[in-house]
């Protein structure tokens, strides 16, 4: 149990926003077999999904590979969005299936879970005494949302550690909480489309 | 040989469909909820309006009638409606929107309005409401609609759009810009009435109070003021909240379901005169 248990707690609420502050993109040289429980099972690279137009992070595995926690930053440049941003990202996700494909192909059709972003770099975020409380019920650099994808993963050879080393290349269709009270408020949903609300991400995920 | 063979057709698979998805829904990819990059048939539309507008010139001396609503935000049923409405008006020659366009600042809200709006069959032109400024929403706007003050001649009317989300500056005292407004209404540029909107009325608590004598002053000098027009406050109303001879029209919000069809001419003595229809929609 506590294989399954510590890492998820310890990951999720301490090791992840704690290694987004340090440079996750560098494994520990220092780290030898069997890896210590915080060090990241993989690195990530992504783009869009509303997660920047580049982003990178790292990312844990638990309960057989079946959830994983990701934390990415990303980049947004100011010609795209009026301002250059960064954007931190926590995203859970849930791979029920593994589909082998052969002896170097596995496919994972669905991979779903939700997300919570904070954007720094806004223009207009909000100072103090700018607005009476309640002024704007939504936050402007919050977003949750859900993300609903799959993956197709290449398998490499094991590592001498035993561990597994695999590149995938996934996608994730998702949508934010402003997006989704945009197509359900007001009776709204005769009027926008899903496709309205949809955003895709693309990425690459490598074990190491 | 087999995984070989399997692994190069799921290649090839897949990089049909990455290729299909890119080419068909590069929307979809969107950096962040603030990313403003859309296609180019929604972008600039200001401008792409006022040319249209200028492609159909009114007659001097003609009675003008456009039609004045405001505060689309998230109300898409209702925008689709009252394109519906409007596009069976006779003799309606634009249509102007105070501001508050989208409710949360947001690209995507801008586009899903304009997207609707444009299918109305006469240009419409909008001023920017403070749900357009927040978050990177002032930055979206320019890249969707255009500029945040501008001002435009159409027949024997001159029109007047001005900034007047002060909150969304945190009242850093020069928004409204007051002497481009001044420098705006006291050249006529040949017109005989002028007209002027913003989105925040001067006497909301949004308005930028330090700012309120000397726009109101301005507005009570400008020749040949018909009214002013704003927003803001989803639901319409008129009057001349500073008794100075200035008439402020306040327009209802999309969801009020109503919108106003306001006729603008000059009386023997070259004075402008106005007549409002609230129309149902």
């Amino acid at each position: 149990m506590r294989h399954l248990l510590l890492p998820l707690l310890s990951a999720t609420l301490l090791a992840g926003p704690a290694l987004a502050q340090t440079s996750p993109d560098t494994p520990n040289p220092d780290a030898v077999a069997p890896h210590p429980w915080f060090r990241p099972r993989h690195l990530i690279l992504q783009t869009a999904g509303g997660m920047g137009m580049v982003a990178g992070g790292v990312g844990y595995s638990f309960l057989r590979d079946r959830t994983e926690a990701d934390v990415l930053v990303g980049y947004v440049p100011k010609k795209h969005a009026g301002s250059t941003l960064s954007i931190a990202t926590l995203k859970l996700l849930y791979t029920p299936y593994t589909v082998p494909l052969g002896e170097k192909l596995e496919l994972r059709p669905l991979t779903f879970g939700p997300y919570v972003s904070y954007t720094h770099g806004i223009v207009n975020d909000g100072e103090e005494d700018q607005y009476t409380k309640g002024y704007y019920w939504f936050s402007r650099n919050t977003r949750v949302g859900v993300v609903l994808g799959g993956r197709l993963t290449y398998k490499r050879p094991t590592l001498p550690s035993g561990r597994s080393h695999r590149v995938s290349a996934y996608y994730e269709l998702g949508t934010n909480d402003l997006y989704v009270v945009s197509y359900f408020s007001n009776g709204n949903f005769r009027s926008l489309s899903p496709m309205d609300i949809l955003t895709l991400g693309l990425g690459l995920k490598a074990e190491f | 040989m087999a995984p070989s063979s399997t692994f190069s057709s799921w290649r090839r698979l897949c990089l049909a469909a990455a290729a299909s998805v890119l080419f068909s829904g590069c929307e979809l990819l969107e950096f962040s909820p603030n990313d403003f990059r859309g296609p180019e048939s929604l972008t600039n539309l200001t401008q792409k309006n006022l040319d249209k507008l200028a492609a159909k010139p009114l007659p001097p001396g003609d009675t003008l009638r456009f039609v004045f609503t405001g505060d689309s935000q998230r109300f898409y049923n209702e925008v689709e409606a009252l394109v519906a409405s409007v596009n069976q008006q006779p003799g309606v020659s634009l249509m102007v929107v105070a501001g508050d366009i989208s409710d949360f600042g947001l690209a995507r809200e801008m586009r899903w309005v304009a997207e609707r709006l444009n299918r109305l069959t006469i240009p419409y032109l909008t001023v920017i409401g403070n749900h357009d400024q927040v978050g990177n929403g002032r930055a979206s706007y320019q890249q969707i609609y255009g500029p945040l003050n501008y001002s435009f001649v159409y027949g024997d009317t001159k029109f007047v759009f001005v900034d007047t989300n002060s909150r969304e500056y945190n009242f850093n005292g020069r928004i409204p810009d007051v002497p481009w407004l001044q420098a705006q209404v006291q050249n006529l540029q040949g017109a005989r009435r002028q007209v002027v909107m913003s989105h925040v009325p001067p006497q909301d608590s949004d308005f930028d109070q330090s700012l309120t004598p000397a726009y109101t002053r301005t507005l009570a000098e400008a020749p040949k003021l018909a009214f002013e027009l704003n927003g803001h406050r989803h639901s319409s109303s008129i009057g001349q909240p500073f008794e100075d001879g200035v008439t402020y029209i306040n327009s209802a919000s999309f969801e009020r379901n109503e919108y106003l069809i306001v006729t603008l001419w000059n009386d023997a003595n070259d004075e402008p005169q106005f007549r409002l229809k609230k129309v149902s929609f």
